[in-house]
């Protein structure tokens, strides 16, 4: 017993957690504990009729601790600091206590199993907590700056934006000309916008203002710093090194076309495109359908390559997404250019999602035939006496064998992450299985990264359209801004802490840190460690390593840890 | 109103509180904009708080949206109003717009509630429950659902239920009505007390206008409301053969003195004697109660009802001097009464001014059944009487004579059977008891001879009213009977009983006592009257409604508060009983009515004994579970004496506000397609075809039933399907889009419900798997992986076995394209999202476009999302296309920062 005074709130997770756990009886063990003074199970810990309950027991009971035992602290620390907060408690006086991830959801077929370890790790959280003391978060200043990498439609539209909002952008693109992808592509779906148009439209925004710095065949090679005072640096084509100070990073990167191996459903014949290169036949020759001089009678195109692979180990499992929204696009371009043109569409299954579906139904009124192969038994591109054959099962035929002679193929190829590696190095990006940046949530932070004020948009999160890729660019720009604007922001202040007279400087928490946030400074007679709030970010790596135990982390303190293990063992046996 | 300084001024206005509203709303507020949200729901959440988890990561869709919820309530620069409507939204030529809105009323002082919702389990009311897509069943006071934000109690009311809202008494039968429901009948009586006295009277004589109003009247006849009331209050009698209290400790000091003791003047006793007035009422006869005691034949209304009924207002301190007729009413002041009540009530005695009136056996109706209730009733034994009239006291002097003796009792009146004053069972009953009911005839003369009675001689009465329906009869004096009789008794009418008051106050030319007809105020400062002496012959509700007013208004008198302004009947308007009735048909039950049990009329005529008989507990609830719930809350007020914050307030009305914002954001969201407009799928009409929302709530944390279970037998359901593309990608309904997540969110349900019932066959029927977002297509080959099978084919209809199975006809295009049928014992139609077209008609000056489809058109959906043909009104979301949640939030961010840029621009030109 410490004589603190903490509160435990047990959360049911609405049935997650109490149809496992048997949440009346870890509040009632947690109630027996020492310093527990409060204690409660709630339906929805996180509610906000919840969050004033426990408001009102730290404030009519003082307390000065409060554990809240639910979810992964990824989820609600923020949420539960917040509401200790609002309580006048220091919300680094709070403790989550993950039963659910670690606990129900892991242990669903073991109930009393489950609850003992619910009461165990809520014993342990409490122990933590009795250590634990306040700490004040540290202010910094954030610089009204950002650095957007990729100048194609997605980039362009977040530098405006932020401009728009009194950010001045430094605007990176690899290429010798910004535009990206769209600045190739003619007509697009759905609204018969010319992507170089769109293209040029942002263009001369950009020009306009005096707050957007374009920087052509440049790329991004460095970054270090902090949230709010990066520190990046630019190398242009010539090798000049350009260094800047931004507040934050806008990374709209973009995706490459996958591009289809030799023989990939024909491809490397004579008259077998993919979707981009037909798109920018299409843009070059608005006219009339012409491949090579030859008019182009009959198209076939061939659906999902490069996409939905189900081969083992296959890196491009997913479904791209725009392309058949774009390729029945193309299919009313093209019927619109020449009706007598016979279009065959072979697919699995058409994404024609939300209002796309207008678009599907135009081509199929347009006479588009659609054929649906499976993905058992794909379609074969092969080429007889000069022309090219294309064989598919059809299923919609009860899975007879259709042959089309077609005068061009299109393989309707989907979107690869961008070859980037480089950047991806010098960000430290997260990388999804699927190749494309990771967000941090899909929906709680679709546009941020692990990397705080390091912001992933557009096509390099996943494959986009258009408009999608310009939303969620200025889906960027908005997180962007309300972490700007500001012009500060509070840092966590769970960092180390150097116990001078204990330390001897010995150097090997420098070697162990990988943020260069310990210094070295004089201290009287002897030279120290003392560690750089602002750029530690807590990790602990360099508390092992001091030999002499000097270095403890805020929040996580070696007693604090000492004392969770003890609760932990204290019923094992 | 001064429209120029409106109470409040924001950056933005954020319509809809769901996932986009909610995103967009804290973006702003932690840019430092000040955001008003307006949610017209209990609670801000949206359609994503219902759900189970959430494709494609399975997360908790409450994990995610709680916080959310909480952080718009707590915002610094956020105001959430819920239970709030937009009404309008106008440009202002300075920028910026004006707008209005209302808070609807929740009849909960949200200040005051805790959530602790012991109104709850106090309600008496159950209707579906809108927030388990009407699965299971709420109660009419009720917090949305457990994570509701703000957590605050709200009753549903539609207004006042038609029997509420026609009972001249104020009484609330649909209250006392759920309360027998719930079993509740000595709260039931409570209830009624609370709003009228004499409740054993009127569960005896009343002529039940509720009854006419009553929407189950348009089904199976209507709840038998004064059954009901006669069974809680015989029931309450019995067991309180005393009053349960005494006078109120609290006194008010002041008197007051009523005239008369009829209902009227009883019921404002009791008003006043409980607000802790002194009263005393004056009686000129030997026993109080007015014509409940002396009209009233006792076969109707037994005089020990009204004597208990008289104990409760008695039992409050109120005085009753009886033999006391006053005639002064300054001598009344003078003696100290600081307010008087007039309730003198009627007198027989009109006359029917023909030769022979004054003949021995003329009796006037009035006198003789005081006679009769006095104990001295005349003998009537073997003789013939002739009874003239055509109202209530006609066919109760008939009915009478008959339990008299009689030998025969016939009944004249000018009036036809259509016209008779007197209510139709009446006539019938008394029809029954032998009584001759003749009709159009009026008196010539009465015959007699030795001053004596020998009949009537009539006359042919050709019409009663005149074109504007006033009382002035014509006669054909050419056609002409004579009827033999001993007996003649006039019922022709009542007069009011204001003679003795005549210089006192002003009166009517018709004798009645002019007032005010809001306040009930004399002339005469301090004196009020009312009931039939103000408003000529009316029921015993009418003047118990008088005698309630005339309190309220004494009250404020005697308090000095101005008479004006002030408001007695704050009802809310009428619930249609013909559309609640028209939604029965469709939805509810067939319930017959129960029959209050009488005796045979042979029987019934021996005696004055009451021959009406009370309901069993049985038939009273029988009959209280027919009730329509018309109005939703039924007033029953058990959730205000259960609230311990005194939080209730069934008075709470709309308030309007005005608030200038600059700029705007729909996040109004979509429509949910209603599966019924897909009538071959059955929904609606086979218990086990669900649709999507509904399996998602089965699937969720806070489900409403602890397992899966499917609807018809609680059985665990073994084959279910899903049926894609129910109201999407189909011209029949109207809708030719794809609504963007059924596909998703029926995987997500099939991998849930294999979790829940591992060994279940789960089949999704399909036109295309547009598994198309960000792990989209990993969670497609993660559901097939667990064995869920995918049919692709369109399903034509689905049929319902005997025991509740389904057959689903499709077509079957992988095996060969012919029609075919699967058995499943649970269907959930995967039905799709419409636009919701509300936020269009925010505008009155137009200019808000919406696109082909009727989603608010996006000017620019490739560089501009979120940008309107309205400069400064954004739109997010679902609003302008259907959205999936990742797709929602971003949009939303986007839409967001598109606002910012505007706010930016619009205040660096200011």
């Amino acid at each position: 017993m410490t004589g603190r005074k903490i509160g435990v709130v047990v959360c049911e997770c609405g049935g997650n957690i109490s149809d496992y756990v048997d949440t009346e009886k870890v509040r009632a063990a947690i109630a027996q504990e020492g310093d527990v003074v409060s204690s409660h199970v709630q339906m929805f810990a996180c509610s906000d009729a919840a969050q004033q309950d426990a408001i009102r027991e730290i404030r009519e009971k003082k307390l000065d601790g409060i554990v809240v035992c639910s979810c992964s602290p990824k989820l609600h620390t923020a949420t539960f600091r917040a509401m200790a907060e609002r309580a006048g408690l220091n919300p680094y006086e709070y403790t989550q206590v993950n039963i659910r991830e670690q606990d129900s959801w892991a242990h669903t077929h073991d109930r009393e199993g489950a609850t003992e370890k619910a009461i165990e790790l809520a014993r342990a959280g409490v122990a933590k907590t009795a250590l634990s003391e306040p700490l004040v978060r540290r202010r910094v200043e954030t610089l009204p700056q950002a650095v957007v990498v990729g100048a194609g439609i997605a980039g362009l539209r977040a530098a405006v934006a932020l401009s728009d909002l009194g950010v001045s952008v430094h605007l990176v693109e690899k290429a010798t000309a910004p535009g990206g992808q769209v600045a190739r592509w003619g007509s697009l779906f759905p609204n018969d916008k010319v992507g170089r148009g769109l293209v040029d439209e942002l263009l001369n925004e950009v020009r306009r203002r005096e707050n957007i710095q374009l920087y052509l065949s440049t790329e991004l090679v460095e970054k270090s710093g902090r949230l709010g005072a990066f520190d990046v640096t630019l190398r242009t084509a010539t090798g000049a090194v350009i260094p800047l100070k931004v507040g934050a990073i806008v990374v709209a990167t973009g995706f490459d076309p996958y591009a289809p191996s030799t023989g990939e459903f024909g491809y490397g014949l004579d008259g077998v495109v993919t979707l981009p290169e037909f798109k920018e036949l299409l843009a070059a020759h608005p006219a009339r359908l012409t491949y090579r001089g030859r008019d182009v009678r009959t198209v076939a195109y061939v659906y999902c390559v490069g996409s939905r692979e189900t081969a083992p180990g296959s890196p491009r499992t997913y479904c791209s997404r725009y392309c058949c929204s774009a390729t029945s696009h193309i299919a009313t371009v093209v019927n619109g250019l020449d009706p007598s043109v016979h279009q065959f569409h072979l697919f699995r299954d058409i994404r024609t999602y939300g209002k796309y579906e207008a678009l599907y139904e135009k081509a199929l009124r347009g006479g588009s035939v659609y054929l649906r192969y499976s993905e058992e038994s794909p379609p074969t591109v092969t080429e007889e006496n000069g022309g090219l054959v294309v064989k598919v099962r059809d299923q919609l035929l009860a899975g007879e064998e259709v042959e089309i002679r077609p005068d061009l193929v299109v393989l309707v190829t989907g979107m690869v992450p961008r070859a980037n590696d480089p950047l991806v190095h010098a960000l430290k990006l997260p990388v999804g299985q699927d190749g494309f940046f990771r967000e941090v949530h899909v929906k709680l932070r679709p546009v941020e990264t692990v990397l705080d004020g390091v912001f992933i948009v557009g096509a390099s999160q996943g494959p986009k359209n258009v408009a999608e890729s310009v939303a969620s660019s200025l889906a960027g720009v908005a997180k962007t801004g309300a972490l700007l604007l500001k012009g500060y922001v509070d840092l966590d202040p769970l960092v180390a802490r150097v116990e001078p007279n204990l330390c001897a400087w010995c150097d090997e928490c420098t070697k162990a840190c990988p943020y260069g946030a310990i210094d070295r400074v004089r201290q009287g007679e002897t030279e120290v460690a003392e560690v750089n709030g602002v750029l530690c970010k807590g990790e602990g790596a360099c508390v092992p390593a001091c030999p002499k135990e000097a270095i403890s982390l805020l929040g996580y303190s070696n007693a604090q840890i000492s004392s969770m293990i003890d609760a932990l063992v204290k019923e094992a046996t | 109103m001064n429209a120029a300084s409106p109470a409040t001024r924001y950056d933005v206005l954020v319509l809809g509180a769901g996932v986009g509203g909610m995103e967009s709303a804290l973006t702003l507020g932690d840019m430092g904009y000040q955001v008003l949200v307006v949610e017209k729901e209990p609670s801000v959440g949206g359609r994503m708080i219902l759900l189970s988890k959430v494709f494609p990561t399975l997360d908790c869709a409450s994990c995610i949206s709680t916080p959310k919820m909480a952080a718009v309530n707590n915002h610094p620069h956020v105001r959430a109003l819920v239970s709030s409507e937009v009404n309008d939204i106008t440009p202002r030529p300075e920028g910026g717009f004006l707008v209005h809105l209302t808070r609807k009323p929740t009849f909960v002082d949200a200040a005051k509630c805790t959530g602790c919702a012991l109104c709850e389990s106090a309600c008496t009311v159950a209707v579906p429950d809108e927030f388990n897509y009407d699965l299971t069943a709420r109660r009419a006071a009720h917090i949305a659902f457990p994570q509701a934000v703000p957590k605050k109690a709200v009753i549903t009311r539609r207004g006042s239920s038609p029997c509420s809202f026609t009972c001249p008494a104020g009484v609330k039968p649909h209250g006392y009505v759920s309360l027998v429901r719930s079993g509740q009948y000595d709260e039931a009586f409570r209830q009624h007390l609370d709003d009228a006295p004499l409740v054993g009277v009127l569960s005896r004589a009343c002529y039940a206008p509720c009854e006419e109003a009553c929407s189950r009247k348009e089904l199976e006849g209507p709840v038998s409301i004064r059954g009901i009331k006669r069974f809680m209050s015989d029931r309450y009698y019995a067991a309180h053969p005393v009053p349960e209290y005494g006078p109120p400790s609290e006194r008010k000091g002041a008197r007051v003195a009523i005239v008369g003791s009829g209902p009227s003047g009883l019921a404002a006793a009791f008003v006043l004697g409980r607000a802790g007035y002194d009263v005393t009422v004056f009686e000129a006869e030997q026993e109080a109660g007015g014509i409940l005691r002396w009209g009233i034949p006792s076969y109707r209304l037994p005089k020990d009802v009204v004597a208990r009924d008289l104990a409760n207002i008695t039992a409050l301190g109120v005085k009753i001097e009886t033999g006391h007729r006053v005639t002064s009413l300054a001598e009344l002041q003078g003696a100290g009464f600081g307010a008087v009540y007039l309730a003198t009530g009627d007198r027989g005695g009109r006359k029917l001014s023909v030769p022979g009136e004054d003949l021995a056996g003329v009796y006037d109706a009035v006198d003789y059944l005081h006679e009769l209730n006095a104990d001295r009733p005349p003998d009537f034994s073997g003789k013939t009487v002739i009874v003239i009239g055509g109202g209530n006291v006609a066919i109760d002097s008939a009915r009478s004579a008959r339990r008299l003796g009689a030998r025969s009792v016939e009944l004249f009146c000018l009036e036809s059977r259509a016209e008779m004053p007197a209510h139709p069972w009446e006539i019938q009953e008394a029809e029954e008891e032998g009584v001759v009911v003749t009709n159009s005839w009026g008196v010539g003369q009465v015959l007699g001879y030795d001053r004596k009675v020998l009949g009537v001689e009539l006359v042919r009465c050709t019409s009663v009213f005149d074109a504007e329906h006033r009382f002035r009869p014509t006669f054909d004096s050419s056609v002409r009977q004579s009827v033999h009789g001993e007996v003649v008794i006039t019922a022709i009418g009542l007069a009011p009983n204001t003679g003795a008051f005549a210089s006192q106050v002003e009166l009517q030319r018709n004798g009645t006592v002019k007032v005010d007809p809001e306040t009930l105020a004399t002339s005469v400062p301090g004196v009020f009257a009312g009931g039939d002496a103000v408003t000529g012959p009316a029921m015993i509700v009418t003047a118990i409604g008088q005698g309630k007013r005339a309190a309220f208004y004494i009250e404020r008198f005697l308090r000095g508060e101005p008479l004006e302004g002030a408001k007695f009947d704050d009802r809310l308007p009428e619930v249609d009983a013909s559309t609640v009735a028209a939604e029965a048909r469709r939805d509810a039950v067939p319930r017959p009515p129960v029959p209050i049990p009488r005796r045979p009329a042979l029987e019934r005529v021996t005696s004055f004994e009451p021959y009406e008989a009370v309901l069993s507990e049985t038939e009273a609830r029988t009959s209280a579970n027919r009730c329509l719930d018309c109005g939703v809350c039924s007033e029953c007020r058990e959730c205000v004496r259960a609230c311990p914050a005194n939080a209730i307030d069934l008075d709470m009305r709309a308030r309007t506000e005005t608030v200038v914002v600059q700029s705007v954001a729909l996040a109004t969201g979509f429509t949910p397609f209603d599966a019924r407009q897909k009538p071959a799928f059955g929904f609606g009409r086979f218990a086990n075809v669900i649709n999507g929302p509904q399996m998602d709530r089965i699937l969720a944390p806070t489900r409403p039933f602890n397992a899966v279970v499917r609807p018809s037998d609680g059985k665990a359901p073994s084959n279910v399907a899903f049926v894609l593309c129910t109201g999407s990608r189909d011209e029949q309904v109207g809708n030719r889009l794809c609504s963007r997540v059924c596909c998703m969110y029926s995987m997500k349900q099939a991998q849930l419900l294999l979790g829940s019932l591992p060994l279940a066959d789960v089949t999704i029927y399909y036109i295309d798997l547009r598994a198309f977002g960000k792990g989209y297509e990993e969670f497609l080959q993660q559901t097939k992986g667990m064995g869920v099978i995918f049919r692709k084919g369109k399903v034509s209809r689905v049929e319902e076995t005997d025991d509740h199975d389904l057959l689903v006809h499709y077509e079957d295009i992988e095996g060969g394209g012919g029609s075919t049928v699967a058995r499943h014992d649970l269907v959930v139609l995967s039905t799709g999202l419409l636009p919701n077209p509300g936020a269009l008609a925010l505008f009155p000056k137009g200019g808000l476009e919406k696109d082909a489809y009727s989603y608010v058109r996006e000017v620019n959906e490739e560089l501009e999302p979120g940008k309107t043909t309205l400069e400064g009104v954004f739109v997010i979301g679902s609003a302008t296309a259907v959205r999936d949640i990742p797709d929602t939030i971003v949009h939303s961010e986007a839409a967001s920062a598109q606002i910012a840029a505007y706010l930016k621009r619009e205040g660096a030109k200011a």
